[in-house]
């Protein structure tokens, strides 16, 4: 751990907002405040994980306004809605939205936030670079989404953008270029957030916490990282070659050049199918933690979680053709990639009957995040169990494409990712803001967005086994569609309900937190070290480092077993809990360059679309930025906060001395 | 604010209560009655194949796993649940986990897994070998030895069908030629509904001349892709006379959900009079509303459509990107046009001229189209047509070919 003892400074909330001299005549050396010119320079890991979960809360609205266009076209046969045209780019525009600016910068708000907390931190390991992640993501998902005003529409070739229908001849608008940048800005963004989240977790663990000891959530997010850093630069050189095919009269996918379109599936799909993986981690990592809290039991088979949450992150790689069953790459391939297929369901498998043993014999407890945790099993499993069906490649040459593969999918994404993160969001929400989401209204929340998912994506199963194909805008009388679209159009409103809900849970629990209890450190009666320190967190985090004894260390605290194995209280949460009173934390300097790096990068993109001379203002605006940035000092010279990039080592020993619970 | 498990109790009842009214519902108004693209109702002997060996099985084993571990979870969460938490400091046993307990699961789930790749192999055969049937089919008055043999071409959004009797080509040739956007030429070329003869295995080889598309009879066999730059295999049968109903499957551009096609089986009798019918040139018509429509035909519509006599001679490419458009020799020999969206006639047998004029004033409207002058066309431009050209246009039209038989043109009407 990077902390250092400096002389004392006081940092409890309500510091005095001080501006610091112009260290290098641009930007004012910002400094730690309230004001809301301090989220744009923050780099404070909590700051930006909420930057990112509310981006992508923004997002889930867009994408969800999409998904409703959608299912209005598609209520009645002939629908007439929406043309045909913009169908397409509708569709496309919320697949793109929903994975690329919903759930994995969701994904991200949880593992910007909760992994230096689980591991005992203070902040990641590159602070500056975690503002840089998130700036980039923003612009990135700014940029995409310009290309309705600017470019002449949305994307309109679906978010896996086959080769040829992405040329120019069938996609002449600019949005496919925008999508071939937009996702190339947004790879940047995963890419230098996966590099700093790993060596968090691998450097970064408090004194005691060793690998095996790190919470599943932890765990799971640590291999996520993994999946993006090698699945990233691959869809990136497949969205260069599109960029150059599109802008500069590259030849990579011109089959009149002898081009294989297939070429574009194998990069595509090899990127694409991690990212199932990187989308539903994240997940089953929230589901690991609030399942044990409330069923009053450890985590059942923690190494097996664990290992079979790497053994899913490695099969993941060697799966990526199952989506090209009949594309025409020959028999022998498709047995082999249906093989590979199969048995990633074992550790999946594994992990579900692992939870279900969790609440075996527990005392379970069903607040509004365990019921959206359960239900994220429950929901995963069918779609699971449905993707076993079409893992056996012949049986997918009748599924694959129809409704049956969009209903499989949005079980595992919607019903395993959303809900989990909704779950998720219930749990910590005392622990980030320091009050409770509202139970009454997160149920209704919860029956309703069951109901309602179960009612829009059950019947596309019976559409797609009725033959409804996938992608298309409309669809004729008489094929036996009418009933349950209309079943499907009616539960997508009801999602919109729920999610109307929750912002309202939102709102209302904020309005009336005045007046209620608050939660104190450990409402839920927890285990991992988030919880030991109070709610909302201090902005230093830990008062001191703690120390880890053991796997769950702050059960421990609180709990243990005595001679006759039964669990006996040793001391309650607040009484071990930290403060958060510390003084003379040393915190990372907040800095402007990590945003003012991420304004250049759509600057070079629509140079690249309108005119390489704005490209090239974009370039140099980057390119100072980055400058400015390697000279900025890590720590400002006027302020007694210690930006920590550097001298890991040399800490260590610091923190140990520090480490303990103070208790 | 709790909700208390009776509530819960009394929520999931209603649920319950809801769905089977939901479910009652969609059996009472027959939702599969007419589903003719309904993939678990397979017609031909590969698709029964294909869905009584590896759909039914793994279907069987997804749902065995999916009751078991739906009453497991119910039945913890029955068992386990607390309704009072509050205040309660009691702990159950902290079961860390059980070894073998997770070993015997993680093996169940190989087995399980194992199982279906069973399936898999048991069932990739049905789908891809193919029998080297032969059947005698007589063209331009000889009989010649024909391996029945179609080749699928897609176009956005349409699809043609190759027929090579006199010299018969193979996936081999094929692929050595290389490109779909100058297949040799074939004795029969139509488009939007293939014909087969019945009780033969028909090898299909499919390609494409613009975008991705994938061909698909779901009642006679599964999908295969139709890519360009590849001739991809592919085989259906039908046992019985009968039409059978496709969709594009691969999103193929604007207009995907308007390309469909059909394939009519015929018994060998019907298939040989079908190939006598088709595999002429176009007669020159004799009325004077045709004959102008023809001189219309030659103005305009030559440009990217090819009418054998007429202009296949001189015929290049077309201004579509994909160098394509349907071959109208035998236009009214098809009772669907447009890519299979249309009508040629309605279900009583008359010609079906709404649509035939409508189409011709304004295709853009009936199907999405990308017609910019300059850049290549995908789809049918509007040509401009005046109401005297499209009414002669229609009586030259209609005179391409034969009219199919009364059957034909009743079973394989769209809605």
């Amino acid at each position: 751990m990077a902390i250092t003892e400096q002389p004392p400074l006081e940092l409890g909330p309500g510091d005095a907002v001080r501006y610091a001299e112009k260290p290098l005549g641009v930007f004012t050396r910002p400094q730690q405040g309230r004001g809301w010119r301090d989220w744009l320079s923050t780099v404070d890991h909590k700051r930006i994980g909420i930057l990112y979960g509310a981006s992508a809360m923004f997002f889930f609205l867009v994408g969800g306004i999409e998904a409703l266009l959608i299912r209005l076209q598609l209520a009645a046969p002939e629908g007439s809605v929406l043309s045909a045209d913009v169908y397409n780019q509708v569709y496309t525009m919320h697949g793109v939205t929903m994975v690329f600016l919903f759930i994995m910068p969701l994904a991200a708000a949880f593992a910007n936030y909760f992994i230096p907390l689980q591991i005992g931190a203070r902040d990641v390991a590159f602070p500056r670079l975690n503002a840089l992640s998130f700036w980039i993501w923003l612009s990135g998902a700014i940029f995409l989404n310009t290309s309705w005003i600017v470019g002449g529409g949305g994307a309109d070739c679906g978010w896996f953008c086959y080769s040829t229908n992405s040329g120019v001849a069938f996609s002449p608008s600019h949005g496919v270029d925008f999508y071939a940048i937009g996702l190339q800005i947004l790879g940047i963004a995963s890419l230098v957030s996966s590099v700093n989240l790993i060596v968090t977790c691998l450097n970064m663990r408090a004194p005691g916490m060793t690998l095996m000891r790190m919470p599943v959530l932890t765990w799971m997010l640590l291999i996520t990282q993994f999946l993006l850093l090698f699945a990233l630069p691959v869809i990136t050189v497949a969205l260069f070659l599109l960029m150059f095919d599109r802008l500069f009269d590259a030849q990579f996918f011109n089959p009149d050049a002898g081009a294989d379109p297939l070429l574009w599936q194998h990069l595509f799909w090899i990127f694409g199918h991690p990212e199932v993986y990187i989308i539903i981690l994240p997940a089953f990592g929230v589901v690991s933690e609030i399942i044990p809290t409330f069923s009053r039991k450890p985590l059942f088979g923690y190494e097996f979680m664990v290992f079979s949450g790497i053994a899913i992150g490695f099969m993941g790689w060697g799966v990526w053709a199952h989506h090209m069953f009949v594309s025409g790459i020959g028999p022998i391939s498709v047995a082999a990639f249906s093989l590979s297929t199969m048995f990633i369901a074992v550790p999946t498998g594994v992990k579900v009957l692992n939870w279900l043993a969790t609440m075996w014999g527990g005392k379970l407890r069903f607040t509004v995040a365990m019921k959206f945790a359960v239900a994220t099993v429950a929901m995963f499993t069918i779609g699971g169990l449905s993707g076993v069906t079409h893992s056996v490649a012949p049986a997918d040459t009748q599924q694959t494409d129809t409704y049956y593969i969009v209903a499989h999918f949005h079980y595992v994404i919607f019903g395993g990712g959303v809900l989990g993160l909704f779950a998720g969001m219930y749990f910590w929400w005392p622990k980030i803001w320091g009050h409770f989401l509202n139970e009454r209204i997160g149920n209704w929340h919860f029956w309703i967005m069951l109901v309602g998912f179960n009612l829009t994506f059950g019947p596309m199963h019976i559409l797609g086994l009725q033959g409804m194909s996938r992608r298309i805008d409309t669809y004729a009388r008489g094929y036996g569609f009418e009933f349950w679209n209309m079943a499907a159009t009616v539960g997508s409103l009801l999602i919109a309900v729920a999610v109307l809900l929750f912002i309202w849970n939102v709102v209302k629990s904020k309005r009336d937190a005045p007046h209620l209890p608050l939660p104190g450190p450990d409402p839920w009666d927890s285990r991992s070290l988030e919880w030991s320190i109070p709610s909302p967190v201090p902005v230093h985090n830990f008062d001191t480092v703690p120390q880890v004894h053991s796997r769950d260390d702050w059960w421990h605290t609180k709990y243990a077993e005595n001679d006759e194995g039964k669990v006996v209280r040793v001391a309650t949460a607040e009484e071990a809990a930290q403060t958060g009173e510390a003084t003379g934390v040393h915190l990372p300097s907040p800095s402007f360059w990590p945003l003012a790096v991420a304004v250049g990068l759509p600057l070079i993109g629509y140079g690249l679309i309108f005119s390489l001379w704005l490209a090239l203002i974009g370039a140099l605006v980057t390119i100072a930025s980055l400058y400015s940035w390697a000279m900025e000092p890590v720590d400002d010279p006027d302020a007694t906060h210690d930006h920590h990039d550097e001298d890991h080592e040399d800490d260590k020993n610091e923190d140990d001395q520090a480490g303990g619970h103070d208790s | 604010m709790v909700i208390t498990v009776a509530d819960m109790r009394r929520t999931a009842g209603r649920l319950l209560a809801a769905a089977l009214t939901l479910a009652g519902v969609a059996v009472a108004t027959g939702c599969a009655s007419d589903a003719e693209l309904d993939t678990f109702a397979p017609q031909g002997p590969i698709a029964k194949e294909l869905h009584s060996r590896g759909v039914l099985p793994v279907f069987w084993i997804a749902a065995v796993v999916f009751v078991g571990i739906t009453i497991a979870m119910v039945w913890l969460i029955w068992k386990n649940r607390v309704r009072n938490y509050d205040g309660d400091d009691e702990w159950p046993a902290q079961t860390h986990g059980h070894v073998p307990l997770e070993v015997g699961w993680t093996v169940g789930f190989l087995l399980t897994m194992i199982a279906v790749a069973g399936i898999m192999l048991w069932s990739l055969p049905t789908v891809d070998a193919t029998e080297d049937n032969t059947m005698v089919v007589s063209i331009d008055d000889r009989s010649v030895t024909w391996e029945p043999t179609v080749v699928v071409v897609g176009n956005q959004w349409w699809w043609e069908f190759r027929y090579y009797f006199s010299d018969q080509v193979d996936l081999a040739d094929l692929r050595a030629h290389g490109d779909a956007k100058t297949l040799p030429p074939a004795d029969i070329v139509t488009s939007g509904q293939m014909v087969i003869p019945t009780g033969e295995e028909v090898e299909l080889i499919i390609t494409s001349r613009d975008v991705i598309h994938s061909f698909w009879i779901p009642a006679l066999n599964g999908k295969r892709d139709a890519v360009p730059n590849r001739f991809s295999p592919w085989k259906i049968e039908a046992s019985d006379p009968g039409f059978y109903f496709g969709q594009c499957t691969e999103f193929c551009g604007l207009s995907h959900s308007r390309m469909r096609m059909q394939a009519v089986a015929l018994t060998p009798a019907d298939f040989q009079t079908w190939v006598d019918r088709t595999s002429a040139d176009a007669v020159e018509p004799t009325d004077p509303e045709a004959l102008a429509g023809m001189e219309v035909f030659a103005g305009i519509c030559t440009s990217c459509h090819v009418v054998e006599g007429v202009n296949d001679d001189v015929f290049e490419r077309a201004d579509q990107a994909s160098g394509a458009a349907p071959n109208l020799t035998h236009f009214a020999n098809r009772s669907t046009f447009a890519g299979g969206i249309l009508n040629t006639y309605n279900a009583d047998g008359s010609l079906n001229r709404t649509d035939l004029e409508a189409w011709l004033r304004d295709p853009g409207a009936l199907k999405e189209n990308y017609t910019v002058p300059g850049e290549q066309y995908r789809g049918m431009p509007d040509l401009d047509l005046s109401e005297q050209q499209i009414d002669d246009l229609v009586a030259y039209l209609s005179g391409l070919g034969a009219k199919p038989a009364g059957w034909i043109i009743e079973a394989t009407q769209v809605e």
